[in-house]
């Protein structure tokens, strides 16, 4: 019976791993909609004014006519920037409607055991494989796969590579890139709040003042940083600072009696300001950047290959498969025996680092036998073994150390 | 899905930017229009234009025909760009009620996504985030594994791995696809040298496969039309079936026996060898069994099995974290989970023996023990049991035994 309620496939639970492949779509949808949205806007502000203008100069028609005609040029250029998005709405449509389909492919399964389950399970594992490789940069890796597989409209190749360009830009330490992206996605990111806009101008002003350009430097926290004064308080006082104190030299103080007590002071003060000159600060703008990204199009932060394999060497996992002794059931060494992936040696290193499944009763072969050596199999396999290599009727082979003994010297065990 | 479909349908179809589009047409038909009335010195009749513009909102299609909607008073272009004025202004109105269509739209599907999906964090669950070598090199193994070569090769790049993946197992993979793909074209030869040149291995392991391979050349000349016939049959197991003789001598003899029927064998007690088609699956699954085991590796993806197991498990574990979260412990940070994962059967690979009196499941220091009267307790259980080596009875039946007699055994 329990085997039988644990094959059961409850696709409503099942889909935990599959949200982003409807969440990222709609992310897009709607920031296809705030564009048009910004479109109409400004040109109705525009069109409207133009035309007050014609009325203004109604009593000439030719430039009553000049401004139609303007109104005309801008009215085409609007439709023509509207179709445009429409063009992308409708692909993200039919985007969506394939994942809606292949998701509802899952509704159609009643067991985990069909021959359907197993070819559904292969997609989503290229789709994980896809995700990762994007979110890793191995692009072309992704790309490849991804045609090979067929699942192009399954997988977001596009927006990952975007947001990976962006963070490679920013290992390079250039900030135009990201500032570019933060600024397409200005409202968005204002509503969650997010400093990294801040970061980065603050970084730029920090690269200014490593290259002690520093008059530049107080021009641009000026125009860039100073709006931002009464939330970033404490990185004003620091910003400040670094003004003063080079990232190298000990700073101007050399002589004097206070030596000692100033030497403390810019201690002090280099402990203040050193990680604002610390190269792992780009690091922590990767970081803050992607994070930011992944949140904006409401997808996880990591690799769901990450999540399904925890789980996964996790629920597989058992003691004996980091044993140092040789499993009886899961070994290489017979025909009658396969495997477990756990053992094999693409996870076996991987696995270390997961608990294993907690188990509340024993799962053993049907009438168990015990031979001389200790070794424990099922009667079936040995019978299985015995007849395979043709031995004397009544005596039985180890299938992993290869020993053989009469039946006699095999006794019956009993595991509940 | 029934309710996210249904909402994605609504946008599809009616929530938009189709209509805001046609909105903003009707509005560059109306500037054309009043361009060429004030071009004709004409200026609009205010019923008909409304009408018109009425008709163009509406409706979708383009308006050719422009002079009756405007009356011939050349008087003044003054009326034509205040109608102009009010007319574009309710365009525009209309064109923003079709954006707040799209905008519902979206929020509906939204939330039809929200109720289908409960938001999760998943970080929860990821304990591999510092181990990126190990999760490539697992995957650029799958990639071979599964005969995706060139993909594998572009990884290998990208992903820096060429030490951690030896070039010989690609080399092995793709001997193994070459095999699978000749079996799949009927064609036995390449296999069978496979299998002859690992002999010995094979025969170690308790194998088959040699035997069955010619078995199954034997009958596919025994019924191949021209090239074949009875006579290559039995002329090909003269010369292959030797070494086999001895172990096999009942397989070749239903073999031989075959030859007499060979007209009328669906009537025979050899029809099952007709059933081929099954027979080449099972030769090319165990083929393929044979050749991983060799590599010493499992005869599916591991990243397969444990992905698939991942998704069964995640809804367990889901429902576990919520609970520990109270708790404020940790699933990643204990060496078992503390609780069982429902899993198929075919999803279990070892024995697992879970102590009676403990209930712990046996690990390297606390292994199974098999007491004298055959039944098996942990040994920690055994230990607790009988108090520095006394006399003690089983859990199980009236037997009682000195611990010392009990020994240990191997799962």
């Amino acid at each position: 019976m329990a085997a039988k309620s644990a094959s059961t496939l409850n696709p409503e639970t099942h889909l935990l791993l599959d949200q982003p492949l409807l969440r990222l779509p709609h992310e897009v949808l709607r920031k296809i909609f705030k564009t048009s949205q910004k479109y109409v806007e400004q040109d109705t502000k525009k069109l409207t004014d133009l035309a007050k203008d014609a009325i203004s100069k109604s009593d000439s028609p030719e430039a009553s006519l000049a401004t139609i005609n303007t109104m005309i040029v801008r009215m085409q250029g609007l439709k023509r920037k509207m179709e445009t998005l429409h063009e992308d709405e409708k692909a993200v449509h039919s985007q969506s409607r394939k994942r809606t389909t292949h998701l509802s492919d899952l509704y159609s399964l009643s067991s985990l055991l069909e021959d359907g389950y197993g070819r559904w399970s292969k997609v989503r594992l290229d789709r994980l494989l896809v995700d990762y490789m994007l979110r890793n940069g191995y692009s072309e890796s992704a790309k490849k796969l991804a045609k090979e597989k067929d699942i192009e409209e399954l997988v977001d190749v596009d927006v990952f590579l975007q947001c990976w360009r962006i963070e490679e830009s920013l290992r390079k330490k250039s900030t135009v890139e990201c500032l570019a992206w933060c600024q397409d996605n200005k409202n968005a990111l204002k509503k969650i709040k997010s400093t990294l806009e801040f970061e980065l101008r603050l970084q730029q002003y920090i690269e200014l003042v490593r290259a002690r350009k520093l008059a530049e430097a107080v021009l641009y926290a000026r125009k860039h940083l100073s709006g931002n004064f009464d939330s970033h308080k404490d990185d004003f006082h620091r910003a400040s600072c670094m003004l003063a104190f080079p990232p190298e030299r000990p700073g101007p103080y050399k002589v004097g009696t206070l030596l000692h007590n100033l030497e403390k002071l810019k201690t002090l003060i280099r402990n203040f300001t050193q990680d604002l000159y610390a190269e792992s600060r780009w690091d922590h703008l990767v970081k803050t950047f992607v994070a930011t990204h992944h949140n904006l199009y409401n997808i996880p932060q990591g690799p769901l290959l990450h999540v399904a394999l925890s789980a996964g060497l996790s629920a597989l996992k058992t003691p004996s498969c980091h044993s140092t002794l040789p499993s009886s059931r899961s070994n290489t060494a017979s025909s009658v025996t396969s495997l477990c992936p756990i053992c094999s040696t693409e996870l076996n290193d991987l696995a270390i680092h997961v608990p294993y499944g907690h188990h509340t009763t024993s799962w053993v072969e049907h009438d168990l036998v015990v031979l001389p050596n200790g070794r424990v199999y099922g009667t079936k396999r040995l019978e299985d073994l015995a007849g395979k290599l043709g031995l004397e009727a009544g005596w039985v082979k180890d299938p992993i150390t290869g020993e053989e003994w009469d039946g006699a010297e095999v006794r019956k065990i009993f595991i509940s | 899905m029934d309710a996210v479909e249904k909402e994605l349908d609504r946008l599809t179809g009616k929530a938009n930017l189709s209509k805001s589009i046609n909105d903003i047409d009707a509005c560059l038909e109306l500037l054309l229009a009043a361009r060429s009335t004030i071009e004709a010195g004409n200026y609009p009749n205010e019923a008909t234009l409304s009408a018109f513009i009425a008709s163009k909102v509406s409706a979708v299609g383009y308006y050719t025909d422009i002079t009756g909607v405007f009356s011939s008073d050349p008087s003044s272009t003054a009326s034509t760009v205040s109608m102009v004025e009010t007319q574009l202004k309710a365009g525009f109105d209309k064109a923003n009620d079709s954006l707040k269509e799209v905008y519902g739209g979206l929020n509906k599907y939204g939330k039809a996504l929200d109720k289908k999906f409960k938001t999760v964090n998943m970080s929860d669950y990821d304990v591999l985030s510092s181990h990126q070598p190990l999760i490539d090199r697992a995957i650029a193994m799958h990639l071979l594994r599964e005969g995706n070569f060139d993909i594998a090769d572009t990884f290998i790049t990208e992903a820096n791995l060429a030490a951690s993946v030896p070039p010989s197992l690609e080399t092995q993979f793709r001997e193994m696809y070459y095999i699978r793909e000749a079996l799949r074209d009927r064609n036995l030869g390449p296999a069978i040298e496979w299998a002859a040149s690992r002999r010995e291995q094979l025969e170690a392991r308790g194998s088959n496969l040699e035997f069955e391979l010619h078995r199954l050349q034997y009958v596919v000349y025994l019924f191949g039309g021209e090239d074949g016939g009875p006579l290559k049959a039995l002329e090909y197991s003269r010369r292959e079936f030797v070494p086999f003789q001895q172990k096999y001598l009942a397989e070749i003899s239903q073999l031989a026996g075959a030859l007499l029927w060979q007209q009328k064998m669906t009537n025979s007690p050899y029809a099952e060898l007709l059933n081929s088609e099954s027979s080449w699956e099972a030769v090319i699954d165990s083929f393929t069994s044979e050749f991983c085991s060799l590599l010493r590796l499992s005869a599916e993806s591991p990243l397969y099995v444990a992905t698939t197991a991942g998704a069964i498990a995640l809804p367990t574990l889901l429902k576990m974290t919520s609970i520990m979260k109270e708790k404020k412990t940790e699933w990643t940070s204990q060496n078992e989970l503390p609780v069982e994962i429902p899993l198929p059967d075919k999803y279990k690979f070892h024995s697992i023996f879970v102590c009676p009196v403990s209930k712990e499941q046996t690990t390297d220091l606390n292994p199974p023990m098999m007491i004298p009267c055959g039944h098996v307790l942990a040994k920690d259980s055994l230990n607790k049991l009988s108090r520095s080596g006394n006399r003690f009875k089983c859990p199980y039946c009236p037997a009682d035994s000195l611990p010392k007699d009990a020994r240990e055994i191997y799962l």
